[in-house]
C-alpha cells in the first residue's frame, strides 16, 4: 500500500520529519529541486573541465560574454516557464523579439529615442503581442501550440513589413547600458544579467509563495479542477502569455544592445526553440504543473556554457546544438524516471 | 441502522430547487426537477444513468446554470452562476473523479482557490494547521498534509477531496458516488464523517448507485427518472426494491434464471496464482458453460486477478491452465490468441474509442480476423459483424457508423462487450460488467452473459457489486486480503457473503 | 498520467443524459449547411479553395494581377505543394498516433538525409534508385530514433523531436563542414523537377511538375491506403483515440506508434530527394532555414482537420489544405509583387491556421464535436 511508503514532502536538514503539533513542519518542497542541484553540479563540472582544457575560459573576457549571451534566453525563459507550467507553450517568442527589435531599432534611427522610451516601447509592443496570443488561447480554447504557430507567422509578417528592406542600418548606441562593452557593466558585472536575475528572483518568489503563483501550477495539473476550485483560469492563462510577451520585448532590447549597428531580418529566428530547451533542461515538465524559474536560468546557463565551450575548444560551433539536444533528452529522461519511481510506490 | 427522522417543523428548508430545467443543444438533460433538502440531514439522490442527477448537482455546484426554475437557500432565492457563487453560499461538491492537483501538496489542494494569505503571501503554517485538523476528523495522519497528492492512492485522494470540501465551512455537501471507489473500511470512515457533519447541522446530498447503503446513511431520498424528479420519500418508507421500481418506472422481475452447468473438466484453472503486492494463493476453476464470480471489495486484489489472467500483469507465483494446459500470457495479445477475452472495468478509460464509430469499436479487437491477409481490413465483414452484434445485444443506435460517444452508458458498455464476443472466446473475464450502467441495460447484459455461458464459454466475473455476483453466478468466491477464501453456491445470501468478505470466519465449505 | 489525458474535454451533456444523434428532419437548410461546413473539414476546405480560385480568377480577369492566374500557372506552382503535402502527411501520421504526437524534426531530417543522399549520389557515384532507397532508409532510421524514445520509452513527442531537431540539423551542418554538395550528378537532377505534359491528354492541358507524379501522388496514395484500408490504419486511429483502451484490446501500442514515426522519417527522406533535385544542390540547411519545413507541415496538417489530440485526420484534408495554401500563395505573389508578396504569404498562413483552429474549437462546442 502506498500509505506505508508515504513520506512528508519536505525533509529539511535540521528539522524532524515527524509531524510537529502546530504545523511547524515544512509544507513546501525544498526551494532547490533535485534536478536543479544536478544542473548546478553539471555546470560546475563543465566550467572546471573547460578551465582546465582552455586557460582562456575562466577569464572575464570569456565569462562576461557568456553571461550576456544567455540573458535573452533566460529572460524569455522566465515567461515561458510560467506558460509551460500552465500546460501551454509559446513558439512565437522569436517573432515577438523580431517585431520589437525592428520597431525599436527603426524608431531609434529615425528619432533618436532615449533609452527609457526605447525600453518602454519594446516592452509595450511585446505585451500587446503577448496579449494577442493570450486572448486567442484563453478564449479560443484551442491548443496553444497551434495558436502560437499561427501568430509566429503573423508576427513575422508584421516584422518583415516594418523592415521593408532586408536590414536596418546605423542603429545608435542608445541601448549600450545593456550591451557587451564597458558601458554595459558595473564592477565587471553585466547590467543585463543583473536585471535578468532580479526579475527571475521576483517571479520565482511569486510562483512559490503567492496564491496567484500557485494557481498557475493548479491550472497545469488539472484545468477543469482549477476552474471548479474558483480559479479564473482564463485570466491566469492570459497573464502567462502577456508576461512572456513583456519579457520578450525587454529581451529584444538586450539583443539590440549586444548586436552591431545593423539589424538583419533573421533576428530572433529559432530563438523559441532555444528558450524551450532551456526551460525543459531546467526541469519544468512539458505537460504542465511543475517547474521553476531557477531551473530555467540554470538551463539557459548550461546551453550557453556548451556553446561557449564548443567554440573555445576549437570544435565546430554547430556541434553545440547536438549537445543541447542531448541535454534535453537527458533532462526529460530524468523526469520520466522520477515520475515512474513515484508511481511505483 | 436507526437514523432518526429529524423533526423539522420550525427550521426552514436549507436548500430547495423547484422547476429547474436544463438542455444541452437538442438534449433535455433535466425536464423538471424539484427537491428540498433539510438542515442536518442526508438527502439521497438516485436515478438511472442519464436521469439527470449529474446535471442537477452541477447546477447546484455552479458548474452549469439552469435554464429555468428557482433555487432557494435558507428561504431566500439565490442565483448560482459560478462555482464561486456556490462556494460563497456554502455548497461544496466532491465529484466522483477526484478533482485534485497531483503536483501540489494535500494542504495546497485543500486551499486552492481560497488560500489563507498574510501580507500577499500564502500563510503556509496556518493552512497546514487547519488541514491537520481536517485530516484528524477524517482519521488520516497529520503527515499527509505535506504529501504530494500524486503519490497517494485513489481512495486517499478521495478523502483529500472531502477534506477540501469541508475546509470551506460547507453548509451543504454534495457527495457524487463517494463510495464507488472506496473499500468497505473507508466507506465506514466516510459514514462516520457524514454523521458527524449532519450532527453539526450540515446537509448532505448523497448520490449513489449502491442502494443498500442509502438505508445505512440517508434520511430522505429523491428519485429521478428521464430528467424529472419523481418524488421525495423518507427512506424508512421504502425498500431497495421500491426504490428500483421508482427508478425504472415499473415492476422489476428479480427471478434468478435456473441454470444447470454441464459436467466436465475445468476450462480455466488458477492454481496458487500470485502477484506480489496484490494477491496470492488464488485457486479458481471454471468449467465450460459455468459462470463464476470473484467478489471482493476494491483494494482486495480482485481487480488484479482478472488483469493477470488476461496478460496485463505477469503472475509472480502459481499457474494458469486453459483446458488443462499451462499458459503464461505475457500480453493481452497472447491471451487473446489463447481464447481469453476480457471486458475491462473502466469503460471510458480502458474500453471505448469514444469518437470512433460503433463498428470501429467492435472490430478494433479483431483486426487480424476481419482482414484479408492480415493487412487489408475486410470492410464488408466488419460491417456485417457490427450489425449482427448491434441486433444481438440490442444496442440502441440508428446505424453502426454512430460514434460511441453519443451512446448512453449502457449501450456503450454493450459495444465494449460486443468486442469480446466476436470470435466466441473460450474464457471470458468480465471486470465490473455493469458498473455505471442503468438497470434496464444491466438486465440485458446479464442475459447476454448467461447466453454466452450456455454456448460453452467459461465466464469469470470480477466484481465488487455483491447483488450482481449473487444474481448471475453459478458459484461465487470471496476474495479477501488478496486471496480466495470462502466459496458459495447459488443459494447464498448477501449477509453471508458480506460477512465472509469483511472477515467473519464462518466459512461455508463447498469445495468443488 | 491517467487522470490528465483530456482534462475538461468531456462534453458535459454526456455524463448526465443520453445524447440523441442530431435529428435530420427538424433542421432548417441554412442550419444544416452551416453544420456540415463546421463539422466536415473537407467540405469547408473545398469551399475555401473554390473561393480562392474564383476570387483570384476574377482579379486576374480584371487585370489586377501582375500576371495571369491561369491553369498553367497554377499547375507550375504545384511544385511547392510536393514537399508541403508529403511532410503534412508525415505529420498526419504522427499527430494521429496520439498522446501529444508531433514531429518538429522533419525539417532537420530533410537536411541531414539530403546531405547523405548528396554524398551517395553526388560523390560516391551510387545509382539514383539505390541512393533514393538509401535516403528513405536513412530518413526512416532518423524517425526510428524519435519513435523509440517516444513510443517505447514514453518521452513527450514535442520535446523529443525538438531535441532531435537540434541533433539532426547540427549533424547536417557538421557532416560536410557547412558546404553544400552540388556536383554534376546532383545538378542534373534538376530536370526531375521540371514540368511534363501528360500523354493521352489534349495539348491545352497544363504541364504539371514531374515531382507531383513521381513523389506526391504515390506518397498520398500509399498513406491513404494505409490509413483507410489496412489494419495498421485502424490500429493507428485506435491508439490515437485512446491508447489505454487499445492496450486492453490487445493492440501493440508501442510498435504501432513507433512505426508512425519511422514512416514520418521515411517520408522526410523522400522529401530530401525532392528538395535536392529542386535546388540542384544538397544544402546542409535545406529543411531548417527560415521557419524550416516542420512548422508549415504542422500548419497544413492542422488546417486539414488533423486533431492535435490524436485519432482524427484524413489524407484528403491534408492534400486540400496544402492546395489551398499553395494556390492562395500563388495568387498573393501575383497580387502583391516583389518581396511583400512572400511576406503576405506568412500572413495568410498564420490567419488561415488560427481561423481553422478557432473553428475547430467552436464547432466542437456547438455540435458536441468529435475531439
Amino acid at each position: 500500500m502506498s500509505t506505508a511508503t508515504l513520506t512528508p514532502a519536505g525533509r529539511p536538514d535540521g528539522e524532524p520529519a515527524a509531524p510537529a503539533p502546530k504545523g511547524r513542519q515544512r509544507i513546501l518542497p525544498p526551494p532547490v529541486t533535485g534536478q536543479e542541484m544536478v544542473l548546478i553540479v553539471v555546470i560546475a563540472l563543465l566550467w572546471l573541465a573547460l578551465s582546465l582544457a582552455t586557460p582562456a575560459f575562466f577569464t572575464s573576457g570569456s565569462i562576461v560574454p557568456l553571461l550576456v549571451g544567455m540573458t535573452p534566453i533566460a529572460l524569455i525563459g522566465i515567461g515561458m516557464t510560467i506558460v509551460i507550467i500552465t500546460g501551454g507553450i509559446d513558439v512565437s517568442v522569436g517573432s515577438i523579439v523580431m517585431v520589437c527589435s525592428v520597431i525599436v531599432a527603426q524608431t531609434m534611427v529615425g528619432s533618436g529615442l532615449p533609452l527609457p522610451l526605447a525600453v518602454l516601447l519594446a516592452v509595450a509592443i511585446g505585451g500587446v503581442l503577448g496579449l494577442v496570443n493570450g486572448v486567442l488561447i484563453a478564449y479560443g480554447r484551442v491548443h496553444a501550440i497551434i495558436i502560437t504557430f499561427g501568430t509566429l507567422n503573423l508576427f513575422r509578417f508584421i516584422g518583415l513589413q516594418v523592415f521593408d528592406s532586408s536590414t536596418v542600418e546605423g542603429i545608435p548606441r542608445t541601448l549600450n547600458f545593456f550591451g557587451r562593452g564597458e558601458a554595459g557593466r558595473t564592477l565587471g558585472i553585466p547590467h543585463s544579467f543583473v536585471i535578468m536575475l532580479v526579475l527571475a528572483a521576483l517571479v520565482w518568489w511569486y510562483l512559490r509563495h503567492t496564491a496567484g503563483g500557485r494557481h498557475f501550477y493548479a491550472i497545469g495539473n488539472d484545468q477543469q479542477a482549477a476552474r471548479l476550485a474558483g480559479i479564473s483560469v482564463r485570466t491566469r492563462v492570459l497573464m502567462a502569455y502577456v508576461v512572456t510577451g513583456l519579457l520578450a520585448g525587454l529581451a529584444s532590447c538586450f539583443v539590440l544592445a549586444q548586436g552591431t549597428s545593423s539589424l538583419a531580418a533573421n533576428v530572433g529566428s529559432g530563438l523559441e526553440l532555444a528558450v524551450i530547451a532551456a526551460v525543459v533542461i531546467g526541469g519544468t515538465s512539458i505537460i504542465g504543473g511543475r517547474g521553476s524559474v531557477l531551473g530555467t536560468v540554470l538551463g539557459a546557463l548550461l546551453v550557453q556554457t556548451v556553446a561557449t565551450g564548443v567554440t573555445q575548444l576549437g570544435w565546430r560551433s554547430q556541434l553545440s546544438d547536438l549537445f543541447v539536444g542531448l541535454f534535453i533528452l537527458i533532462a526529460v529522461g530524468a523526469d520520466l524516471i522520477r515520475q515512474r519511481t513515484r508511481r511505483a510506490s | 441502522m436507526t437514523t432518526p427522522q429529524p423533526d423539522t417543523p420550525s427550521t426552514p428548508t436549507r436548500l430547495s430547487v423547484s422547476g429547474v430545467s436544463k438542455r444541452f443543444g437538442a438534449v433535455r438533460a433535466i425536464r423538471h426537477a424539484d427537491m428540498a433538502v433539510q438542515p442536518g440531514t442526508v438527502h439521497a439522490l438516485v436515478g438511472e444513468n442519464g436521469a439527470g442527477k449529474s446535471t442537477l448537482i452541477k447546477i447546484l455546484a455552479g458548474a452549469e446554470t439552469a435554464d429555468t426554475g428557482t433555487i432557494t437557500f435558507d428561504g431566500a432565492p439565490v442565483t448560482i452562476s459560478s462555482t464561486h457563487d456556490a462556494m460563497a453560499l456554502g455548497i461544496a461538491t466532491v465529484y466522483q473523479e477526484p478533482q485534485l492537483f497531483s503536483e501540489l501538496t494535500v494542504a495546497e489542494n485543500v486551499f486552492t482557490g481560497r488560500e489563507l494569505t498574510r501580507g500577499g503571501r500564502v500563510d503556509w503554517a496556518a493552512q497546514n494547521a487547519k488541514v491537520v485538523e481536517l485530516l484528524d476528523l477524517l482519521g488520516l495522519p497529520a503527515r499527509y498534509a505535506t504529501a504530494t497528492v500524486g503519490g497517494l492512492s485513489i481512495a486517499e485522494q478521495q478523502q483529500v477531496s472531502i477534506a477540501k470540501a469541508l475546509a470551506g465551512d460547507a453548509k451543504v455537501l454534495i457527495l457524487d458516488e463517494p463510495s464507488a471507489i472506496l473499500t468497505d473500511r473507508e466507506v465506514e470512515v466516510l459514514f462516520g464523517v457524514v454523521r458527524r457533519l449532519t450532527a453539526a447541522g450540515v446537509s448532505i446530498i448523497y448520490i449513489s448507485h449502491r442502494l443498500d447503503e442509502l438505508f445505512v446513511i440517508a434520511d430522505e431520498v429523491t428519485v429521478m427518472r428521464d430528467g424529472q424528479t419523481i418524488g421525495t420519500h423518507p427512506i424508512a418508507d421504502l425498500s431497495v426494491r421500491q426504490i428500483v421500481e421508482l427508478m425504472v418506472g415499473g415492476i422489476l422481475d428479480d427471478a434468478r434464471p435456473d441454470r444447470t452447468v454441464p459436467p466436465g473438466d475445468p476450462r480455466l484453472e488458477l492454481r496458487g496464482l500470485g502477484l506480489t503486492g496484490h494477491f496470492h494463493d488464488v485457486d479458481v476453476d471454471i468449467r465450460a458453460g459455468e459462470i463464476v464470480a470473484l467478489y471482493g471489495l476494491i483494494g482486495s486484489g480482485v481487480a488484479e486477478i482478472g488483469a493477470t489472467v488476461y496478460g496485463m500483469a505477469r503472475a509472480t507465483a502459481g499457474t494458469v491452465l486453459v483446458d488443462g494446459e499451462e499458459v503464461r500470457p505475457r500480453s493481452p495479445r497472447e491471451a487473446k490468441d489463447l481464447g481469453i477475452a476480457l471486458l475491462p472495468a473502466d469503460r471510458k478509460q480502458q474500453g471505448l474509442f469514444s469518437f470512433q464509430p460503433i463498428s470501429f469499436n467492435i472490430s478494433a479487437g479483431h483486426l487480424p480476423l476481419l482482414s484479408k491477409l492480415r493487412v487489408w481490413v475486410d470492410r464488408r465483414r466488419e460491417r456485417e459483424v457490427a450489425r449482427s452484434m448491434i441486433s444481438r445485444l440490442s444496442v440502441k443506435t440508428p446505424h453502426e457508423r454512430q460514434a460511441v460517444s453519443a451512446l448512453s452508458g449502457g449501450n456503450a458498455q454493450k459495444v465494449v462487450l460486443a468486442r469480446q464476443l466476436v470470435d466466441r472466446p473460450r474464457v471470458l473475464v468480465l471486470a465490473e460488467p455493469t458498473q455505471g450502467v442503468d438497470v434496464g441495460a444491466k438486465e440485458e447484459i446479464h442475459r447476454i452473459i448467461t447466453q454466452l455461458a450456455d454456448e460453452g464459454t467459461a465466464v469469470l466475473i470480477v466484481t465488487s457489486d455483491l447483488a450482481e455476483a449473487i444474481r448471475i453466478a453459478d458459484r461465487l468466491q470471496v476474495v479477501r486480503a488478496g486471496t480466495t477464501t470462502a466459496e458459495f453456491g447459488p443459494g447464498a445470501t448477501q449477509v453471508d457473503v458480506l460477512a465472509a468478505a469483511a472477515g467473519a470466519e464462518e466459512q461455508q465449505e463447498v469445495t468443488a | 498520467m491517467s487522470t490528465q489525458t483530456t482534462p475538461g474535454t468531456e462534453p458535459s451533456a454526456a455524463s448526465g443524459s443520453t445524447v440523441e444523434p442530431t435529428a435530420g428532419g427538424t433542421e432548417s437548410l441554412p442550419a444544416k449547411v452551416l453544420r456540415i461546413l463546421l463539422t466536415q473539414r473537407i467540405a469547408l476546405l473545398v469551399l475555401l479553395l473554390a473561393t480562392v480560385l474564383i476570387t483570384m480568377s476574377q482579379l486576374s480577369a480584371n487585370n489586377y494581377l501582375s500576371a495571369p492566374y491561369s491553369t498553367s500557372y497554377l499547375a507550375a506552382t504545384l511544385i511547392n505543394a510536393v514537399p508541403l503535402v508529403m511532410l503534412g502527411l508525415a505529420e498526419l501520421l504522427v499527430i494521429t498516433s496520439g498522446r501529444g504526437g508531433i514531429d518538429l524534426s522533419v525539417g532537420a531530417i530533410v537536411s541531414l538525409t539530403g546531405m547523405v543522399f548528396g554524398f551517395a549520389y553526388g560523390e560516391w557515384g551510387w545509382s539514383l534508385s539505390t541512393a533514393i532507397v538509401l535516403a528513405v532508409v536513412f530518413g526512416g532510421l532518423c524517425g526510428a530514433v524519435n519513435g523509440a524514445l517516444i513510443a517505447y520509452l514514453g518521452f513527450p513527442a514535442l520535446i523529443t523531436t525538438l531535441a532531435t531537431y537540434y541533433g539532426f540539423s547540427s549533424l547536417a551542418l557538421v557532416v560536410n563542414d557547412q558546404r553544400p554538395i552540388n556536383s554534376q550528378p546532383v545538378q542534373d537532377l534538376y530536370s526531375t523537377a521540371s514540368a511534363v505534359s501528360l500523354p493521352f491528354l489534349p495539348e491545352a492541358f497544363p504541364r504539371i511538375p514531374l515531382g507531383v507524379f513521381t513523389f506526391l501522388i504515390p506518397t498520398a496514395l500509399v498513406v491513404w491506403l494505409v490509413l483507410a484500408r489496412t489494419t495498421y490504419g485502424r490500429r493507428l486511429y485506435a491508439i490515437g483515440t485512446n491508447d489505454v483502451a487499445a492496450e486492453w484490446t490487445g493492440i501493440n501500442v508501442a510498435r504501432t506508434r513507433f512505426t508512425a514515426y519511422v514512416a514520418a522519417g521515411a517520408i522526410s527522406g523522400l522529401v530530401a530527394v525532392v528538395t535536392v533535385a529542386q535546388f540542384a544542390s544538397a544544402r546542409p540547411d535545406s529543411g531548417v532555414s527560415g521557419n524550416g519545413m516542420a512548422l508549415p507541415a504542422i500548419t497544413i496538417a492542422v488546417l486539414g482537420g488533423v486533431a492535435i489530440t490524436g485519432g482524427i485526420g484524413r489524407v484528403a484534408g491534408v492534400v486540400l489544405a496544402a492546395l489551398l495554401i499553395v494556390w492562395l500563395n500563388a495568387g498573393i505573389l501575383l497580387a502583391v509583387p516583389g518581396n511583400a508578396g512572400s511576406q503576405f504569404q506568412l500572413f495568410a498562413l498564420g490567419v488561415v491556421l488560427i481561423f481553422a483552429a478557432l473553428l475547430n474549437g467552436f464547432s466542437n462546442r456547438r455540435y458536441g464535436g468529435t475531439s
